[in-house]
């Protein structure tokens, strides 16, 4: 084995820090789904009338759904009445403010990295905290009111704001978009919710930090962003879970709408539990997550770094409907040992002059499949359209998989279309420049895998940027070799 | 009635007259093929590579099989104007071998040119060990209806070590309006040979007709083969051809598939590569009124060292749909493998729309591949600049496009075909009828 070999393999086995369980005595829905379940947990929430409706029609909507199979992913069949579709931290009501949060889920939090106190934090992150199917604490929620910002959890906003949530919810994705979706529709217990009002610059950015604790039970958030005329906030998203050997079930569903001139961006950090070197256990990370650029000169933005998760289905879409829109999506996706992924993007052009930029990174080591997935349609009436994309892919190891799969479709003459893509592995004469400069081998690697993604990190937010260039390093730990 | 029942119905009476109905290994081939047809149908869109082509006309428009009848009248005129110089030729009516109209004298010795239903009475031996060898594993419904229902098509072997210095060329040509021509046809080259042969397809006036046709190819070790098809078939007609391609060790095979004619058309160009073998596939469609052209490549590197190229362009004007999808499969075993795909296209109207697909599946670490898809429209400035200096802007669209293609025409290593090509390219042109003396 070379010393490059060597320091690969030292990348790949690293081992996976926030896979601690936090012993905490839950309220926890007996496994199982039906309409009864579907009513316990509106009634937990107490939802209003039309939210359980929604709900059930959804779950009606469900049952008559198949589980989709085209993705480029393998694993048995999900017995989705073994799953617990609700479990919350057993502690007291809403807490009214941080000092009366369960102090081990603070310590939780503050173990993960995630203090909850504003204080401690950076000056400009807001921070709501998800923990297995409940909001347990939102940060600097007066700043942000003063703002005129709503930056909430999904049930307090269904509450609060029953008619932004009863105008926007399913709109952008409706409940029987797909299996994942209808079963999130149905089941979803939290989420965040954020409303900017016309010609607000959200002063902060905001961040929803996910958090799977208990066993068998299934991650299914929610989360609806809503920018109106001339506003604009940035978003950020981290999720980790235990490690298990059982996998885990995570159907998230992101709407996103932007107005006139409104810009979104939206960050992803995804970290979940990637099951161990042989493939036991890990998340199944099924979302849906999609942006309606409605207004004129909208923008959506996604940005994700994927490094966790047994397998991953998640296509981050931008529909580009307002004239002159625009839809971007970056992503750096890391598999390693038995990890699948298969995640890419939509671009559905509708308005005229609207543009749209892809720019995908796979990394596959061990014995990983990653897949890129995408689709650029253009349609008639979106003149003057332009999209550019690329995807890459980098392969560690002669056992994994790296796989493109785009679709192209183009009903507009004047629609410019590009679309590019490349698979290598690191050149021993990459690594021997680097070396002979005096890197070490493990330096040279993690430098030129950095490299390969420093198109998408630069659109990170200044912290995240940092903890993902830290998680690639882990996450391909102990794969060169 | 669906179609598929339709089918199994006729050709119940016909199984006795279809050909080597005598050969126990081909009637067992046959039934398994229709039980499968019967079972599948033609594909639906809901299968992921027929996801935009959907032939569900085919289950509405029934084609009459006629076996045994003889072939319908030959337009002698058309069928000269296919023929290109100085080529060994074969050429079928109706998916019959017409021996009238073939030229297969002064062969060199020890290949063989003929049809496949002499050949079953000839070398029926030789054939078993070659028939539904290339085919996909997983066939779908076109290539076991071809398994079950071929009443002929070209057989041509080649032996080792001998190289063809002229051309061989297999004229498909349809005469009878709903007729339907079942064909297969088998090419082998072995060992250090070395042939071009082109396939044409055509038919007359605006009769609809099926052709459902597929190739086999496998090339020897170190032998090359370039192949080439022109798909030429009348406005109404539906086309479905499928080529399949085996190399050996060192082995090197160009293909280059043209299309301009038909309603529907797909052809498929799958290629398996062994060890250090090569690998060239081009190819061009230029659809136009309402015609949907489909182009579905697939490669598979299976042993290392294996180099393909893949350059395509596709043009789509009127209301016409042009449909692209390349697919690269690197096996784990494939290393060293140097793949690239190139799709270019160009839209000509606001009611014609371009799909493309390229895939690349790759399982091995140590290999180069890449893919590139453009779509987009003529150049304004190009325009531009010939309307400044006195073309109206028709000619100007026209050569500009006719530019576009023909750097995929000027690839044919056949001067004669590259002729035949470029006038098919300038009769299917949008705006045929303007001026052509700037050629």
């Amino acid at each position: 084995m070379s010393a490059t070999a060597k320091t690969l393999d030292k990348l790949i086995k690293k081992d996976y820090a926030p896979g601690f369980v936090t012993d905490l005595e839950a309220d926890t829905l007996p496994p199982g789904l039906n309409e009864d379940v579907i009513r316990a947990i509106s009634a937990k929430k107490n939802e209003p009338e039309f939210m359980l409706e929604w709900r059930l029609e959804a779950y009606r909507h469900w049952l008559n759904m198949e589980e989709p199979t085209w993705a480029f992913v393998h694993y048995g069949p999900v017995d989705y009445q073994a799953i617990s579709y609700y479990s919350a931290p057993k502690s007291q009501e809403q807490p009214k403010s941080l000092d009366e949060v369960d102090p081990k889920l603070l310590e939780t939090y503050n173990k993960l990295g995630i203090p909850l106190y504003e204080q401690e934090r950076l000056a400009g992150v807001a921070i709501d905290a998800v923990f297995d199917s409940v909001s347990v604490a939102t940060t600097f929620k007066e700043k942000l009111a003063a703002a005129g910002v709503i930056f909430c959890s999904m049930s307090e906003a269904i509450q609060n704001h029953p008619d932004l949530v009863r105008q926007y919810l399913g709109s952008v994705v409706p409940p029987g978009d797909n299996f994942f979706a209808a079963l999130n529709s149905a089941v979803f217990s939290d989420g965040s919710f954020v409303y900017i009002p016309k010609g607000v610059r959200c002063p902060m950015e905001l961040s929803t930090y996910f958090r799977i604790n208990a066993a068998k039970t299934g991650q299914f958030e929610r989360t609806l962003i809503i920018a109106e005329d001339s506003s604009y906030v940035s978003y950020l998203e981290g999720c980790t879970a235990p490690m298990r050997d059982e996998n885990q079930l995570h159907a998230a569903v992101v709407e996103l709408v932007a107005l006139d001139n409104a810009e979104i961006k939206y960050s992803t950090v995804q970290n979940w539990y990637p099951g161990d070197e042989e493939g036991r256990g890990g998340i199944y990370n099924f979302v849906t997550k999609r942006g309606d650029c409605r207004g004129r000169k909208s923008k959506i933005s996604w940005t994700q770094v994927e490094t966790g998760s047994a397998i991953t289905w998640k296509y981050p879409s931008c529909i580009l409907r307002g004239d002159e829109s625009v839809g971007e999506f970056y992503s750096v996706a890391v598999t390693n040992h038995c990890q699948q992924a298969d995640t890419g993007t939509k671009m559905i052009h509708l308005g005229k002059n609207t543009r749209s930029t892809i720019i995908s990174k796979g990394i596959s080591a061990g014995r990983a499949q990653n897949s890129y997935r995408g689709l650029v349609k253009i349609l008639k009436s979106a003149e003057n359209a332009r999209n550019y994309t690329q995807c890459d892919s980098l392969l560690i190891g002669d056992r994994c998989g790296a796989h493109t799969f785009p679709y192209i479709e183009v009903k507009q003459p004047t629609a410019q279309v590009e679309h590019e893509a490349s698979t290598s592995k690191i050149s021993e004469d990459q690594l021997f420049f680097c070396m002979q400069r005096g890197l070490s081998a493990e330096d040279a690697v993690s430098m030129i895998v950095n490299g390969f993604c420093k198109q998408v990190f630069k659109e990170l937010p200044m912290e995240f940027a940092v903890e993902a260039q830290a998680l690639l390093g882990i996450s391909l730990e102990g794969s060169v070799g | 009635m669906s179609a598929a029942q339709h089918y199994v119905e006729h050709y119940r009476e016909l199984a006795s007259k279809l050909p080597g109905e005598h050969l126990p290994w081909l009637r067992r081939l046959r039934e398994e093929a229709q039980s499968r047809f019967s079972a599948s149908g033609f594909p639906s869109p809901r299968e992921e590579e027929w996801k935009y082509t959907n032939v569900a006309t085919l289950e509405k428009k029934l084609f009459v099989p006629t076996v045994g009848a003889p072939a319908g009248a030959t337009d002698t005129n058309a069928l000269a104007r296919l023929r290109l110089e100085g080529a060994w030729l074969l050429v079928f009516v109706d998916g019959v071998y017409s021996a009238e109209h073939s030229v297969t004298a002064n062969l060199p010795e020890g290949v063989i040119a003929t049809s496949l239903a002499n050949a079953l009475e000839q070398y029926p031996d030789l054939i078993e060990g070659l028939l539904n060898q290339v085919v996909p594993e997983v066939a779908h419904g076109f290539i076991a209806f071809t398994t079950a229902y071929f009443r002929d098509g070209a057989f041509v072997h080649i032996p080792a070590g001998k190289v063809l210095d002229r051309p061989l060329q297999v004229i498909h040509f349809s005469t009878r309006p709903d007729g339907l021509s079942v064909t297969r046809n088998l090419v082998a080259l072995e060992q250090n040979a070395e042939a071009s042969l082109v396939e044409t397809y055509a038919g007359i006036g605006d009769s609809s007709y099926l052709t459902a046709s597929v190739t086999e190819i496998s090339v020897g070790e170190n032998a090359g083969f370039d192949h080439y098809k022109l798909q030429s078939e009348t406005a109404k007609s539906y086309h479905f051809g499928g080529i399949y391609a085996r190399e050996a060790r060192s082995a090197r095979l160009r293909q280059h598939h043209l299309a301009f004619g038909g309603l529907l058309a797909r052809t498929e160009i799958h290629a398996q590569l062994g060890h250090a073998a090569e690998c060239e596939l081009d190819g061009l469609f230029l659809a136009t009124g309402r015609r949907h052209l489909d182009t579905q490549t697939l490669i598979h590197h299976r042993a290392p060292c294996g180099t393909s190229r893949e350059t395509y362009r596709g043009i789509a004007g009127d209301r016409a749909r042009g449909v692209f999808a390349g697919r690269i499969v690197v096996h784990p075993e494939a290393q060293k493998t140097d793949a690239e795909m190139s799709n270019r296209n160009l839209l000509l109207s606001e009611d014609a729309e371009i799909d493309s697909k390229p895939q690349l599946e790759i399982h091995a670490d140590d290999v180069k591949c890449a893919h590139g898809v453009t779509v987009g429209q003529l150049d304004p400035e190009a325009i531009f600049y010939l309307e400044s200096r006195g073309v109206d802007e028709p000619t100007a669209r026209n050569m500009l496009t006719f530019a576009f293609a023909n750097e995929m025409v000027e690839k044919i290593r056949l001067s004669s075909l590259k002729r035949l090509v470029q006038s098919e390219l300038l009769s299917f042109l949008p705006q045929s009828d303007i001026r052509k003396d700037w050629l």
